[in-house]
């Protein structure tokens, strides 16, 4: 179970470089698509996302999600920071704010804290609890602007 | 590239383009584990869930989120984007190519969703759209919503 004292509790900042490789593959993944020709040009081209009044290339809405796991080892050391028990965790929520762009190139770094624990009687089960634990994570990038905001929800149940 | 939406044209009560991904197959969890950089085993490794009793790996959350984010940007333009959030609800089991025609409606996502409410906000004029993943079978697989900043006429 999720250890309660942890609430407020601050994670080390991670830094990752954002390449053009990586976003076109993490677009190939979540567009189901074999090569790069078949993507949304956004995400690959960089005269077409210029057309389109963006700087350079940018990154699918979930993109953010491989900076922790390529760049923090991935969620079990938090995980286990917390004491969440791993055979019980479930992913409950995700939520993004858009504050600015991510384009190739861009350095963010990525700062999380604890800010909610919090336990909900299970509907069937009464007397048994699952636990909830809710990370935020500001994304800068390297000029310190807040580009995305993100909101994990972990259960275990 | 999407074409251009105006916040005049909308209206609430108004569908999203509905869009529906390919049956999801475990290379496509292969490729989501590579390219995000979860290598949880769940998703890939049939004699690691059979330790706990499970049949099939499952796909990735997250993966369904990502073809959820696609199913937004096809019709919104991803710089209008200004919140997108999802409650996940139900697993994904991938298609078995050993009996495709059978196990490809449970693996195959459609995402439905409508507009609920608009709304001035920060300057800007925009639109709130609840929407859902579900496979073919009608099982949920997450509930959400998105706000996307929408330039007027």
């Amino acid at each position: 179970m999720a250890d309660k004292s942890k609430l407020g509790m601050e994670f080390p900042s991670y830094t990752f470089e954002v390449e053009k490789g990586k976003i076109a593959e993490f677009a190939m993944a979540i567009s189901q698509k074999e090569s790069k020709d078949q993507l949304n040009p956004l995400y690959v081209n960089r005269e077409a996302a210029r057309k389109d009044d963006y700087k350079d290339i940018i990154a699918p809405p979930t993109f953010q999600t491989c900076f922790p796991l390529w760049a923090a080892g991935g969620l079990l050391p938090l995980i286990q920071a917390l004491g969440i028990d791993l055979i019980r965790l479930l992913h409950g929520e995700e939520e993004y704010d858009y504050l600015g762009v991510i384009h190739p190139g861009d350095i963010m770094t990525g700062k999380s804290k604890v800010v909610d624990m919090y336990e909900k009687e299970k509907k069937d089960k009464p007397g048994k609890f699952m636990d909830f634990t809710v990370i935020e994570t500001e994304i800068r990038n390297q000029r310190g602007e807040l580009v995305i905001k993100t909101r994990s929800t972990l259960v275990e149940r | 590239m999407t074409k251009k939406i105006y916040f005049d044209d909308i209206n609430i009560g108004d569908a999203m383009p509905t869009f529906t991904s390919a049956p999801i197959m475990r290379t496509h969890l292969v490729r989501y584990a590579g390219a995000s950089g979860d290598f949880n085993p769940l998703h890939h490794d049939e004699t690691f869930v059979a330790m706990f009793g499970m049949q099939r790996v499952i796909a990735h959350g997250m993966l369904i989120m990502g073809i959820t984010g696609n199913a937004i940007t096809e019709w919104i333009d991803n710089k209008c984007l200004k919140n997108f959030k999802v409650r996940f609800s139900g697993m994904t089991e991938p298609a078995d190519l050993t009996d495709f025609e059978n196990t490809k409606a449970r693996a195959t996502i459609t995402i439905t969703g409508k507009v609920v409410k608009k709304f001035a906000e920060g300057g800007e004029n925009r639109i709130q759209c609840e929407l859902q993943a579900a496979d073919a079978l009608g099982n949920v697989k997450l509930t959400g919503s998105f706000i996307a900043a929408l330039p007027s006429k």
